[in-house]
């Protein structure tokens, strides 16, 4: 009798493992695959095509459970060159910088087209092109990401130095410190921070980086392992997510009125200068085709990188990106 | 004689369980097979060290970090005894400021230190601040005990002694707080460091803190395991420290014990 007890509760501890393991997923026709996604940011506008892809059920028709993660972004690059998570949204030069370190990931989706750092300054400082910097103090996050990236970049296309400028680190509180005077300069994400300094009524001159170089901007990475073993569950996650982008063009408002449920406290911020940031960042989606990033791009952004010293060595840019998804 | 072999056998202890530690963090980098920019082996962490000392970066951003903790260790050590002082001598002061002390311990420091940067610029006394702030707290608690622990008895002693104020605060309440005080300053020297590293994490492009970042911009897990234990051996130097003054400052109460 015990025994029989004891076969029964085997039976359900089995049943119930089973259940639990159950691999999530086999696309469109099948469970939906889970997918957590990486942001590199806190939750923001800019992201307004991937909350509209969601709401409009585009991951969904292509078999996917979107999860929005807004850890690091270097997090996120190790999580995937771990083959931990599948995939992350990170800025160019991040891929790089890790694939020289073996971190064996690819760049399979161009979310933005252009680089989007800016420098930034209030009128009355009179910089109005790089040269003008000359001298000046500049405040950024740290001498680390897509801002120094840009800022080093910037100065080399005209041939400044670091040594030329006084360069300021004030962690992510670049609006604060430019709006009370404690720096002359700072550097920032075109569609962000001008954007918020300009609706508190700031004068500003923009030194955009784009303008000077073509740079590998932000997009989707994945790992080799998952490139090479599911190549449909990238191109189904990348076909999803530039749905998401389309829709978001064509639609800002509507996608704009998905952010809500994303990012707490929006009803209570500034509306118009929060779709502002939406659209700003509009002009920086629309790649030509969608997704496809520029073979010069890559080699300009490895040549800075070289030139900073943030890689040791050339890595073969063929094995960094592919643009065998992009539409 | 016999206390020098006491102190080889503890050094031969510990000699063996850091070679232990090393080799269980080998096997396990090994076998399991994590890749390096996840876990680095022990050997990959020693070449990155050699590297950093030779080009001279790490003891750079050592010192940078040691200054400000120093500096912090300093201001935030002559706030607590002060502030601690009127604390424990005045009922006043005490209901008038324990309410912004006991609440002020509540505010997490990662929160406060990016608006310290904002106020104070991106310099080295932010960092400061960030490390005095941390330290504060449990001096001036240790502080207040210390004080308030001075036998009723000693004070009678001193008065009938016709000693003066000063008399009383160097002859009686110094040595009599102090060996609760230093409880305090434990800590403290422990925490300052953490509190500089963390005003480093947030915007700073030198000292240890901003090493780690650096190590996690660039994948480079053995730069920030290097930053780490660079941080480590800074908080057990300060611990070191603060024992060794307590030994020579408390040999008296050790004397009278034997």
């Amino acid at each position: 009798m015990k025994t029989k007890y004891m076969l029964w509760i085997l039976v359900v501890i089995f049943t119930a493992v089973s259940c639990s393991i159950q691999p999530a997923n086999d696309g469109p026709t099948g469970e939906l695959t889970h997918i957590r996604l990486p942001m590199g940011y806190i939750p923001n506008v800019q992201y307004a095509p991937f909350y509209a892809a969601v709401e409009k059920g585009f991951f969904e028709e292509y078999g996917i459970e979107l999860e929005f993660d807004y850890s690091y972004e270097t997090d996120g690059v190790a999580l995937v060159g771990a083959n931990e998570l599948q995939f992350s949204l990170v800025s160019g030069e991040q891929v790089p910088i890790a694939r020289a370190q073996g971190l064996p990931i690819v760049y399979v989706m161009a979310w933005y087209e252009k680089y989007p750092v800016a420098l930034v300054s209030k009128t009355e400082q009179n910089v109005k092109t790089p040269q003008d910097l000359a001298g000046k103090r500049v405040a950024l996050p740290g001498p680390f990401g897509a801002n120094y990236v840009g800022l080093r970049a910037l100065l080399g296309e005209v041939g400044l130095q670091e040594s030329d400028i006084i360069m300021e680190s004030v962690g992510f509180n670049q609006v604060e410190v430019l709006a009370t005077d404690t720096t002359e300069v700072i550097v920032g994400y075109s569609a962000n921070e001008p954007i918020q300094l300009k609706a508190q009524g700031y004068d500003l001159d923009l030194i955009l980086v784009s303008d000077y170089l073509d740079l590998v901007s932000n997009g989707i990475i994945t790992n080799e392992k998952t490139l090479a073993e599911d190549p449909e569950l990238v191109e189904r996650f990348v076909s999803a997510a530039l749905k998401g982008i389309q829709f978001a063009v064509e639609n800002p408002e509507e996608a704009f009125q998905f952010c809500f449920k994303y990012i707490e406290g929006l009803e209570d911020a500034d509306q118009d200068v929060q779709f502002e940031v939406l659209q700003a960042s509009m002009e920086l989606y629309q790649t030509d085709p969608y997704g496809y990033s520029h073979p010069e791009a890559w080699e300009n952004m490895q040549g800075v990188l070289l030139q900073m010293g943030l890689m040791k060595k050339e890595i073969d840019l063929e094995e960094a990106y592919t643009n065998e998804f992009s539409q | 004689m016999k206390d020098f072999g006491v102190g080889i056998r503890k050094i031969g202890f510990l000699v063996l369980s850091i070679l232990a530690g090393l080799f269980l963090w080998q096997m396990f980098t090994t076998f399991s097979q994590i890749p390096s920019f996840i876990f680095p082996k022990p050997i990959e962490v020693w070449d990155r060290l050699i590297i950093v000392l030779q080009d001279g970066s790490l003891m750079k951003h050592a010192l940078i970090t040691l200054q400000e903790v120093l500096f912090g260790l300093m201001l935030g050590l002559s706030a607590a005894i002060i502030t601690g002082y009127f604390l424990a001598k005045s009922r006043i002061v005490e209901r008038v400021l324990s309410p912004y002390i006991v609440a002020s311990q509540s505010i997490p420091i990662v929160a406060i230190a990016p608006l310290l940067v904002i106020w104070l610029g991106p310099g080295i006394f932010s960092k400061i601040l960030t490390s005095a702030l941390i330290v504060f707290f449990p001096v001036l608690v240790n502080t207040v005990v210390g004080l308030k622990s001075v036998p009723r008895e000693l004070y009678d002693l001193m008065r009938s002694l016709q000693a003066n104020t000063w008399q009383r605060i160097i002859k009686l309440e110094i040595p009599a707080a102090m060996p609760v005080f230093l409880g305090g300053l434990r800590i403290g020297a422990t925490l300052s460091v953490i509190g500089a590293v963390v005003g480093e994490f947030v915007g700073a492009d030198k000292g240890l803190g901003f090493l780690v970042n650096v190590g996690r911009g660039l994948y480079d897990t053995a730069l920030v395991f290097v930053a780490v234990f660079t941080i480590v051996l800074l908080s057990l130097g300060l611990y070191g420290s603060v024992i060794f003054i307590e030994n020579r400052l408390l040999s008296w109460q050790k004397r009278n014990g034997d």
